[in-house]
């Protein structure tokens, strides 16, 4: 058989693909017609991926860098200097930082975070873009100790109602955004909550274009509705909730004018939402989960509503963080968090300690570690050796925080304009050379085995993370991704009964943890009565506060994922339709861009194209005006990718952005 | 036309007959994932009923990444070398689908029927055998009924296979494929088995889906109000809504052929023109370097695609459309607007 | 004689000259490698080649020179990757010519009617062959009225030609800017602004247009409202394009192919192409 089942590996989506493989290069990509997330479908990436896995643009031999330049080495070289270095730290171990890749397959990010701890003695371990993530994960675990996407995208056509908050999926995530287009026809309820229009916000039932920045205020009124309308499931809180009367205190302090003037919408249509979720036996809410994702405080009163609602812990209900790349849940699974071993299990849970001491000899060091954008942004902190690998942003922030690192090492497999920083640059096998495991969004571990061979000499990735750990004198014995895999089962009791025997007897479908003793078969949805225990409504700061325009910057400015290729940048550049698509906007605002609606453009007397200046309290930036009545008159819309604007302005107000989706700058408009 | 016939369980025979002188590709049903491929297998293999195959055999001709050529431009010495590379082994087609025929008789008449010869194409065609099997039930999402292209193949076939009770008639439609008939010593059919054919095909077209019978007149009715223009903007507005530019419906159609090329340069100083697959679909696909773009909103392009479908591509010249009927649009679709949903709409619409 | 296509596999040429036009256009003299090329290659005007710039990819230009004794050259102007990195080419580099492709302009048709040709900006360059063209055989035609505008007197194309043009006593030459310069002296406006002062003559006439898109319904409704049938004006229209033989179908517009059906139409047949161009 020629054709080679394997995983799309540019979003979180996960969707099954056939690759046709012929003189040992891939010839053909279609899709997979009975997969259990992609039933047959791709989106513009997963369809040509074919030319992303023959690009040239590869890195092919180890490099060294001497008097500046980056010369040709061997694998012995590159990795004798990494361990020299690192090693010469090993008594300071918070100067040195590992940057995972949420793209890097779970037994290489493994590896690279045992790597860290067990050899180098060091939790400065994490994983880059993303960390809103990890929001959303903390979330539901402290919710309901289930730290992942509560259903699999195939259940979305059993929900009676799906709530869409703030991410623009079918651009994102096209195929799940697909399976709720399609629920939609069926009869699902589907309501889209957000500041700009987007296209699933056409395609639903209702759509609440609320203020920017308004979301928690947004949530914390639906709950207010719930509780109002008497609508909320008494017998399941009584039975299965705690914290409910908390919840209720603080939603009930807020009033009717604070809400229509925070989130611009009448508490007549909340009320009409709120009764649409209350009718509905089965609903699901979908969040981004990344660089303008939901914040922490979001996500917890979104977590209450749906569980004073009876929505979490059965099947077709649920709180679904849609993860924008590949293994970004694959990532935290494996422990890539200076806090968190694998499994998403404490670092400081002395039970979890010694099971590891069990497997790697000795205990990982104890205290939590701080992450690599958080290092970096810290400029009191001395952060001698950074390892990098497989570092995806095409657009690299903390440029001068970089040169001033002495040592950087990048290990990935494609080329990349990370490596003007390194000092040594070590390349391993893509992942269709080399077998391995992702984790999709829905924590699907889908196994990818090898399907054409590594150019000339090139490495797996487990391969050379054991030999630096055995240049450094650890005594690491893997031979195969499989063995590393057979590791991690016995230390992550979420991924227990995961073996790559196992998921080849489930043929395309792959496995869901959690899959140990008890689901042996996997976990398709969380479901609370097997878990067992309660859901728990978290605290929530009270703070339901808006930022509002004031007279001097009279406009509020959203960021956000421009373009539905942003997160697969430094790929994309590798490919040629992609990238053509991708370029259809970046080269028609070459300068980026800042979307008025066009009231706004006529008050101000601007057209379409031309330069503005886009000016907050910290910073401005001259970008070109896109004229678009997708955002309401009073908000701005920007998107994060093109460099100079990052440099020049968003940069300066990444605290803000840090916020993720309620992340609004204000600012002014002047003609220039 | 002249007849054989062949005992059921012996029809793969002509498959390792083929197998002598053509690499022999057909339908096989992968284990693992339940899906049909239609590809280089051993004759033995082929699974002569088993469903239409989830993407069309037109890589076979129209590949989805190839190098058409290679070329080196030394800029000291300034010496070029280029040379030509497409070069292909005689294949033999067993088990086609007439759907998938007529998508590959459409390419045929492109890529070769018009002022130029599509070189790349040619070579690839060349050699080439065709044995096509007529679909004695539909499948799923099939309505080549109404497109005429179904559900037996009348031309562009060397020999037609149709299951009848416990032999397969085997119709000969080109000498190659009666010299073949001949060679094996099949067993002539006599004037009673055209009989049984038509009976069994008869019998296939009363088998499809409501849907498709329903909407065999609708589609020769869009297709006259596609070529009189009388379908309202914003009708494909609604429609465009729906389209998540994934390009798959252009990807997946037996008889859509755009394409893209583009040079790549090797670390060695050599480059390459490589030529994929393209769709109509996306954005950039109009696109002029200096910005311009004539089919930037997604419901022009979808409104594109359709008129090309029905209308412009094969319909204005050679009288047929460039559907197939083959249905695939609308199973590899994010956005459930595949080819039968959009004439759904136009008719839902000009019935208003 | 034996008239090549050069249609799958391009000819190397080399670059003998390059003179800088206006800013960002440049023209490039080229002679084939193979000498047979230089009698066999005949172009009609209004077609185009694709021209490979090796290690970059290739492109489709208009063909400026006149199908006779006119130095085979092309202009371009640099707008994108490939036409960037043909601009950092210096005379002595090669590149890559497939074609002559596309339907041309009438030639023999139109002999012994008046001629009107409107350019704007880098749309004189399409046009530049039919005009010399015709000059080279002045005595088959009737009136001959060439109009050019561009946005500035440093964008007109061609000024040394216009100037020949300008002194051929066969011809009426008319130029005119946008945005005129202290030191311009001659007409200001956009181009249709000449059509009075030029007296358009209305039978037995045709035109041949060619300019941004923002001019060319302007102009078009101008020549018509003169009384010129839409069967008489002529455009040649731009696409992005890949193959030029066909096959890829990126310049498709409704039912024709702008590389084989076109690029030249009239805008009769423009109105029924069955999608706006």
């Amino acid at each position: 058989m020629k054709q080679k089942h394997g995983v799309c590996t540019f979003c979180g989506t996960g969707c099954g693909h056939f690759l046709a493989v012929e003189s040992d290069t891939v010839t053909r990509v279609f899709p997979s017609q009975n997969h259990p997330v992609s039933k047959g479908r791709l989106c513009v990436r997963g369809w040509n991926i074919h030319e992303l896995l023959t690009t040239k643009e590869r890195i092919t031999v180890p490099m060294v860098r001497e008097d500046g330049v980056l010369r040709e080495c061997t694998y012995d070289e590159a990795i004798s200097k990494v361990v020299d270095v690192l090693s010469s730290l090993k008594s300071r171990p918070s100067e040195m930082g590992f940057l995972a890749s949420p793209r890097a397959t779970n037994e290489e990010t493994y590896l690279f975070s045992k790597l860290g701890r067990a050899v180098f003695n060091t939790n400065n371990i994490s994983l880059d873009s993303e960390s809103g993530h990890r929001n959303s994960l903390n979330v539901l675990h402290e919710g309901a100790g289930f730290p992942g996407m509560n259903c699999p995208v195939e259940d979305i056509r059993k929900a009676e109602f799906v709530l869409v908050l703030g991410i623009d999926i079918t651009k994102q995530n096209p195929i799940i955004g697909s399976e709720i287009h399609l629920a939609a026809q069926n009869g699902t309820q589907v309501v889209t909550v957000d500041s700009r229009r987007t296209q699933i916000a056409k395609l639903s039932n209702d759509f609440l274009q609320i203020h920017p920045g308004s979301n928690t205020l947004f949530l914390g009124a639906l709950g207010k509705a719930v509780i109002d309308q008497k609508l909320a499931a008494a017998d399941f809180i009584a039975s299965a909730v705690e914290g409910y009367d908390d919840f209720a205190a603080t939603v009930a302090g807020l009033t009717e004018d604070q809400i229509v003037s925070g989130t611009g919408i009448s508490y007549d249509d909340i009320k009409k939402i709120a009764r649409k979720l209350a009718a509905a036996n089965t609903a699901m809410a979908f969040f981004s989960s990344g660089i303008s994702g939901l914040d922490e405080e979001t996500i917890r009163c979104l977590f209450n509503v749906f569980a004073i609602t009876g929505n979490i812990g059965k099947e077709g209900s649920g709180l679904n963080p849609v993860a924008g790349l590949n293994n970004l849940q694959g990532g935290y699974d494996m422990g890539a968090a200076p806090d968190l071993l694998s499994g998403f299990q404490s670092l400081e849970d002395v039970k979890v300690r010694s099971a590891y001491a069990a497997e790697w000899g000795s205990e990982p060091p104890a205290i939590p570690g701080r992450s690599i954008p958080e290092l970096l942004e810290d400029e009191s902190t001395p952060l001698k050796a950074l390892v990098v690998s497989d570092h995806d942003e095409g657009i690299i922030r903390y440029a001068d925080r970089l040169k001033e690192i002495d040592f950087i090492a990048y290990i990935g497999a494609f080329r990349n304009p990370f490596t003007e920083y390194a000092d040594v640059v070590i390349p391993v096998a893509s992942y269709i050379e080399t077998d391995g495991t992702f984790t999709n969004t829905e924590r699907r571990i889908q196994l990818s085995e090898k399907k054409v061979e590594a150019p000339d000499g090139v490495l797996p990735g487990w391969n050379v993370y054991t030999m630096i750990a055995r240049k450094a004198g650890a005594d690491w014995n893997y031979s195969s991704a499989e063995d590393v895999m057979n590791e991690i089962v016995k230390v992550t009791p979420r991924y227990a009964g995961v073996s790559y025997d196992r998921l080849r007897s489930r043929g395309i479908a792959g496995i869901q943890w959690p899959c140990d003793g008890n689901n042996p078969e996997g976990t398709p949805f969380f479901s609370l009565e097997k878990a067992g225990g309660k859901l728990k409504c978290l605290a929530l700061s009270g703070d339901f506060e808006v930022k509002t325009a004031d007279p001097d910057y009279p406009l509020l400015l959203m960021v956000g994922k421009a373009q539905h290729f942003w997160h697969q940048n430094n790929l994309m550049k590798k490919t040629y339709i992609p990238l053509r698509e991708y370029n259809a906007t970046l080269l028609d605002y070459p300068e980026g861009f800042v979307e008025i609606n066009s009231a706004d453009a006529y008050e101000l007397g601007v057209r379409n194209h031309w330069t503005v200046r886009v000016v907050s309290l910290s910073g401005s930036m001259d970008v070109a005006v896109k004229i678009s009545d997708d955002v309401k008159p009073g908000t701005a819309y920007s998107p994060y990718f093109v460099q100079d604007m990052i440099k020049k302005f968003l940069l300066g107000h990444t605290n803000i952005l840090r916020q993720g989706e309620d992340a609004t700058i204000p600012v002014r408009i002047e003609k220039v | 036309m002249i007849m054989f016939l062949i005992k059921k369980s012996d029809v793969l025979e002509i498959a390792k007959e083929l197998g002598k002188e053509y690499q022999v590709l057909g339908p096989v049903v992968d284990t693992d994932s339940g899906q049909t491929f239609f590809e280089k297998t051993e004759p033995e293999l082929i699974q002569l009923k088993a469903p239409i195959p989830s993407v069309p055999p037109k890589y076979t001709v129209f590949p989805q990444i190839e190098t058409l050529m290679r070329y080196r431009y030394d800029r000291e010495s300034k010496a070029v070398e280029i040379r030509e590379l497409y070069e292909a082994k005689p294949k033999a087609l067993f088990g086609l689908r007439s759907c998938d025929l007529s998508g590959l008789l459409c390419l045929d008449r492109f890529f070769l029927g018009q002022e130029f010869v599509d070189e790349a194409y040619r070579v690839h065609r060349k050699k080439m055998f065709i044995v096509t099997n007529t679909c004695v039930t539909p499948f799923k999402n099939c309505f080549c009924v109404c497109t005429d292209s179904g559900p037996a193949a009348e031309e562009g076939y060397d020999l037609n296979l149709t299951e009848l009770d416990d032999v397969y008639l085997v119709e000969a439609g080109s000498d190659k494929g009666r010299e073949l008939a001949e060679r094996m010593g099949l067993e002539k059919a006599d004037e009673s088995y055209a009989v049984k054919k038509k009976e069994a095909v008869d019998k296939s077209v009363s088998l499809f889906e409501e849907f498709a019978t329903d909407s065999k007149a609708w589609i020769s009715r869009v297709m006259n109000r596609v070529t009189t223009g009388f379908i309202r903007e914003d009708v494909w507005e609604y429609i465009g809504d729906q389209c998540f530019e994934c390009g798959a419906c252009t990807f997946v159609c037996p008889s859509c052929s755009c394409f893209n090329i583009v040079d790549v340069n090797n670390a060695d100083g050599s480059s390459e023109r490589l030529r994929t697959w393209d769709s109509c679909s996306y954005e950039g696909y109009s696109r002029m370097a200096g910005g311009h773009n004539p089919r930037k909103p997604v419901e022009d392009r979808r409104n594109k695609r359709f008129f090309c479908k029905l209308s412009y591509s094969q319909m204005k010249k050679y009288l047929r459309p460039g559907c197939v009927g083959c249905g695939r649009c609308a199973w590899v679709c994010p956005g459930n607007i595949g080819l039968p949903k959009v004439v759904e709409y136009v008719r839902r619409e000009t019935h208003k | 004689m034996k008239v090549t296509t050069i249609v799958n596999v391009p000819e190397v040429v080399t670059i003998d000259e390059i003179r800088e036009e206006i800013k960002d256009v440049k023209t490039f003299y080229l002679s084939f490698d193979k000498k047979e090329y230089q009698d066999t290659f005949k172009i009609r005007s209004g077609q185009f080649v694709m021209c490979t710039v090796f290690g970059s990819g290739e492109f489709a230009v208009s063909l400026p020179p006149s199908p006779e004794n006119d130095r085979f050259h092309l202009t371009v102007k640099k707008v994108g990757k490939v036409t960037t990195a043909l601009h950092e080419l210096e005379p002595g580099d090669k590149l890559g010519i497939r074609g002559p492709f596309g339907n041309g302009f009438p030639f023999e048709e139109i002999k012994g009617k008046n001629v009107i040709y409107v350019a704007g900006g880098i749309g004189l360059i399409p046009l530049r062959s039919s005009i010399v063209h015709v000059l080279q055989h002045k005595e088959e035609f009737g009136r001959v009225i060439v109009m050019h505008g561009a946005q500035t007197p440093e964008a007109l194309m061609y000024k040394d030609n216009l100037k020949e043009w300008q002194n051929f006593d066969g011809f009426e030459t008319y130029i005119t800017v946008d945005n005129p310069t202290p030191d311009w002296t001659g007409e200001t406006g956009f181009v249709h602004t000449l059509f009075d002062k030029a007296n358009l003559p209305v039978e037995n006439t045709v035109a041949f247009v060619c300019g941004p898109p923002i001019m060319f319904n302007t102009v078009i409704g101008e020549l018509m409202k003169r009384g010129i049938s839409d069967e008489s004006i002529y455009s040649t229209l731009e696409r992005h394009m890949k193959c030029g033989v066909g096959k890829c179908q990126h310049c498709a517009i409704g039912r024709t192919l702008v590389c084989t059906d076109g690029p030249v139409y009239t805008f009769r047949q423009i109105k029924t192409l069955g999608e706006e161009i």
